[in-house]
C-alpha cells in the first residue's frame, strides 16, 4: 500500500556496487526517491547511468548495496528468495525490450503464466487472460504463437502477461526499444492507459525522449546519481 | 494451459532432439533389458515340471568320460529307484551345418515316458518310438525348423564316432523346456556304431522326493573307488553346473550393463542441458514472474524424468514384446528357448530410467537455481 505521502515506492540512500576485481563500481549512488501510485514514471540517462539498475531494485530482481527500497511498505532487500518470487507474482508486472515470449505457447498461454502459481481455477485463469488480452486489443491473437505475431503484438501480449495477475506496478525496460515509430505509439499508448485509467504504478526505462513525453514524470540518472526530477 | 502440458511442450519444443533423446534411452534400455534377460536364462535355467524327481549320473571325472553299460545292473537295484535309462551324446551334424542347433541322445525308448513324462506325443507315436529300433522322435521347434513330419527319415554323421546313421522319424513331441532335441534307441548306436558296453551318462527318475537324497548317496557309495567313479546329482544341480563352465557371465555382463546405463547418463545429461541452457533466458522470465528455485527444478525434473520414461516404455515394453510374443528359438538360431522378461527386470530397467532422468536434470537445474534474474536476461540467444 502506498506510504504516508502517497508513494508507492519509496527509496531512500539507496546504492549498488559491484567489484570488478579491487575496484568497486558504484551502479546507483546513495539514490533517493519516491514514486507516486498510479504515475507513470521514466527514467532516463546515458547508457551505463544505473537506470536499468534503479528498475531491477524496484521490481525485485536485484537487490542494493545499501540503501532502503520499500514498495508498497515492504523493504524488499529482506525478503529471502522464496518470499520475493511470490511478492513478484502479486505485485509486479515485467515488460522487456526484447518481449521474452515463451515461443512454444500462443499468446493465450503466455499471459496465462503467472497465473499457473496462483490457486485460480482453470474458469478463472481464462477470464482473467481474456480480460488482460482485451485491455491491450488482442482478444482475436489469443491463439496465435509469437512468431505469427508482430513486434508490436508480441510486445502487448507481453504487456497482458505483465498485467494478468492485476499488479500494482508495472516496470517496463526500454519496451519499444524493438519496435518500429507506430508499433512504439501503440505500445506507449497501453502503457499510459494503464496509468491513467487502470491506476497502475508504471515505471518505464527509455533512451527515447518522444517515449519518455508519454509519462507523467521524468528522472534522470548520470553515473548513477539522480539529477533534478522532472514532471 | 496446465503446468504439465507446459513441460510437454518445453520437452517437445525441438522435436527432433526429443526423438533422439527418447531413442537413445529406448535403444539402451532395451539392450539392458536383453542382456539381464539372457544372464537370467544362462544363470538360471527354467525347471522342467518332472525335473525335481529326475537324477543325473555321470563320470566324476568329466561328463565327456563314458560310463560302462554293466552299471545299470547295480543301479537299478538301489531301492526308491522308478526307472533308469543310458542317455549318451550322438553330436550329429545334419545336412552338412556348420553348427549343430539340435541335440541328438540315445536312451532306452521304453524308458521314455517314465523318466522324461513331459515329451507330449499320440499313443500311436509313443509305440511307434518303443518298438522300431532305429526310429527317433524330434522335438517340435527341429521339426518346424528342418520341415520335417513323422515318417521322414534323416541322416546325421556323428561328430564324436566314426559313423553316420540313419533314422525314421516315429514322433514328434513337444510339451518340454527344449522342444528341440532328437531321441533315439541307444541299441541302435551300440550296432551301428560300435560303442556296446559303455553309455554317455544315465538319468533316472526316483519315486518320491523323499527318495533323492538316499538313492544320490547310495548310487555315488556304489562306484566309489571303482574304474568308473560316478558323480549322482539333481537335475538342477546337473545343470548349474554347465553355468559355472562359462565362468563369471554375472560379472561380464554387468559390466556391459554398466557402461550402457554410464554413457546413457552422460548422454541424458548433455542433452537436457544443452535444452536448458537454450532457455535460460526464458527461464529467467518464469523466475521474474515469480516461478521459484524449487518449481524450475520441477520444471526441468519433470522435463527430464518425461523423457526418459518415454524412451523406458519404448525399450523395455520392446523388449518385453519381442521376447514374450516373438519366436526366440528362430531370433536365437536356436541357442534359446525361451526368455524372459520378468517383472523384477522390468522394475530394474524402469528404475534406471527414473534414476537417469533424475541425474540428467541436476546439472541443469542448479545452474539455473544459481543464475540471477539479471543475468539471465542477459542472456544471448
Amino acid at each position: 500500500m502506498p506510504g504516508a505521502n502517497g508513494a508507492i515506492v519509496s527509496i531512500r540512500n539507496l546504492s549498488k556496487i559491484y567489484m570488478q576485481g579491487d575496484t568497486k563500481i558504484a551502479a546507483l549512488n546513495r539514490i533517493s526517491v519516491d514514486i507516486k501510485a498510479g504515475e507513470f514514471l521514466t527514467l532516463m540517462g546515458p547508457s551505463g547511468s544505473g537506470k536499468s539498475t534503479l528498475l531491477h531494485i524496484i521490481a525485485g530482481i536485484d537487490r542494493p548495496t545499501e540503501g532502503e527500497c520499500r514498495v508498497q511498505g515492504v523493504d524488499v532487500a529482506r525478503l529471502n528468495e522464496s518470499q520475493l518470487a511470490d511478492w513478484r507474482n502479486q505485485n509486479v508486472g515485467f515488460v522487456f525490450q526484447t518481449f521474452n515470449l515463451i515461443p512454444v505457447l500462443t499468446a493465450h498461454e503466455n499471459v496465462e503464466l503467472p497465473l499457473l502459481l496462483t490457486r485460480l481455477s482453470r474458469a478463472n485463469r481464462r477470464r482473467q487472460v481474456e480480460t488482460a488480452l482485451e485491455l491491450v486489443g488482442l482478444s482475436d491473437r489469443a491463439r496465435h504463437l509469437p512468431r505469427q505475431l508482430s513486434g508490436g503484438q508480441e510486445q502487448r501480449v507481453a504487456i497482458a502477461r505483465a498485467l494478468v495477475t492485476d499488479p500494482a506496478i508495472i516496470v517496463a525496460d526500454e519496451p519499444t526499444g524493438n519496435l518500429d515509430s507506430q508499433s512504439a505509439n501503440d505500445v506507449l499508448g497501453v502503457l499510459q492507459s494503464l496509468s491513467r485509467q487502470a491506476g497502475k504504478t508504471v515505471i518505464m526505462v527509455t533512451h527515447d525522449p518522444k517515449a519518455a513525453a508519454f509519462g507523467s514524470r521524468t528522472i534522470h540518472l548520470e553515473k548513477g546519481e539522480l539529477l533534478n526530477g522532472t514532471t | 494451459m496446465t503446468i504439465a502440458s507446459f513441460i510437454a511442450k518445453n520437452a517437445l519444443r525441438n522435436k527432433r532432439r526429443a526423438m533422439l533423446s527418447i531413442l537413445s534411452v529406448a535403444v539402451s534400455l532395451f539392450l539392458l533389458v536383453a542382456l539381464q534377460v539372457v544372464l537370467r536364462e544362462i544363470t538360471l535355467p527354467p525347471e522342467d515340471v518332472g525335473a525335481a524327481l529326475r537324477v543325473a549320473v555321470r563320470n566324476k571325472i568329466s561328463l565327456a568320460n563314458p560310463l560302462p553299460a554293466r552299471q545299470l545292473a547295480i543301479i537299478e537295484r538301489v531301492p526308491g529307484i522308478d526307472a533308469v535309462s543310458p542317455f549318451t551324446w550322438f553330436g550329429g551334424k545334419y545336412k552338412n551345418e556348420e553348427n549343430m542347433t539340435f541335440a541328438q541322445f540315445a536312451m532306452d525308448a521304453k524308458k521314455l515316458r517314465h523318466i522324461f513324462g513331459e515329451a507330449k506325443m499320440s499313443e500311436a507315436e509313443y509305440r511307434d518310438f518303443e518298438e522300431t529300433k532305429d526310429s527317433c522322435i524330434l522335438g517340435k521347434l527341429t521339426a518346424n525348423k528342418y520341415k520335417l513330419k513323422v515318417g521322414d527319415r534323416i541322416t546325421l554323421d556323428s561328430t564324436i564316432y566314426p559313423c553316420a546313421l540313419s533314422f525314421k522319424i516315429a514322433g514328434i513331441y513337444s510339451g518340454t523346456i527344449d522342444d528341440r532335441n532328437m531321441l533315439f534307441h541307444q541299441e541302435y548306436l551300440d550296432e551301428g556304431c560300435g560303442t556296446e558296453g559303455s553309455v554317455g551318462m544315465w538319468w533316472l527318475k526316483v519315486k518320491s522326493i523323499e527318495d533323492m537324497p538316499k538313492v544320490i548317496e547310495t548310487i555315488n557309495r556304489s562306484f566309489a573307488n571303482s574304474s568308473a567313479e560316478v558323480r549322482a546329482e539333481t537335475e538342477r544341480a546337473f545343470q548349474l553346473s554347465f553355468i559355472s563352465m562359462i565362468g563369471n557371465v554375472k560379472v561380464f555382463v554387468a559390466s556391459i550393463s554398466s557402461v550402457v546405463v554410464f554413457t546413457l547418463v552422460l548422454v541424458a545429461a548433455s542433452t537436457m542441458s544443452m535444452a536448458v541452457r537454450e532457455r535460460l533466458r526464458e527461464l529467467a522470465i518464469l523466475k521474474a514472474v515469480g516461478f521459484r528455485r524449487r518449481e524450475l527444478f520441477g520444471l526441468i525434473l519433470a522435463e527430464s524424468f518425461g523423457l526418459a520414461m518415454a524412451g523406458a516404455l519404448l525399450g523395455i515394453g520392446g523388449a518385453y514384446a519381442l521376447f514374450t510374443f516373438g519366436s526366440v528359438p528362430k531370433m536365437t538360431n536356436g541357442i534359446f528357448v525361451v526368455l524372459e522378461v520378468t517383472p523384477k527386470i522390468i522394475a530394474l530397467a524402469g528404475l534406471v530410467a527414473a534414476t537417469l532422468g533424475i541425474i540428467a536434470s541436476i546439472a541443469p537445474s542448479i545452474s539455473v537455481a544459481r543464475m540471477s534474474v539479471v543475468d539471465g536476461l542477459r542472456t544471448l540467444d
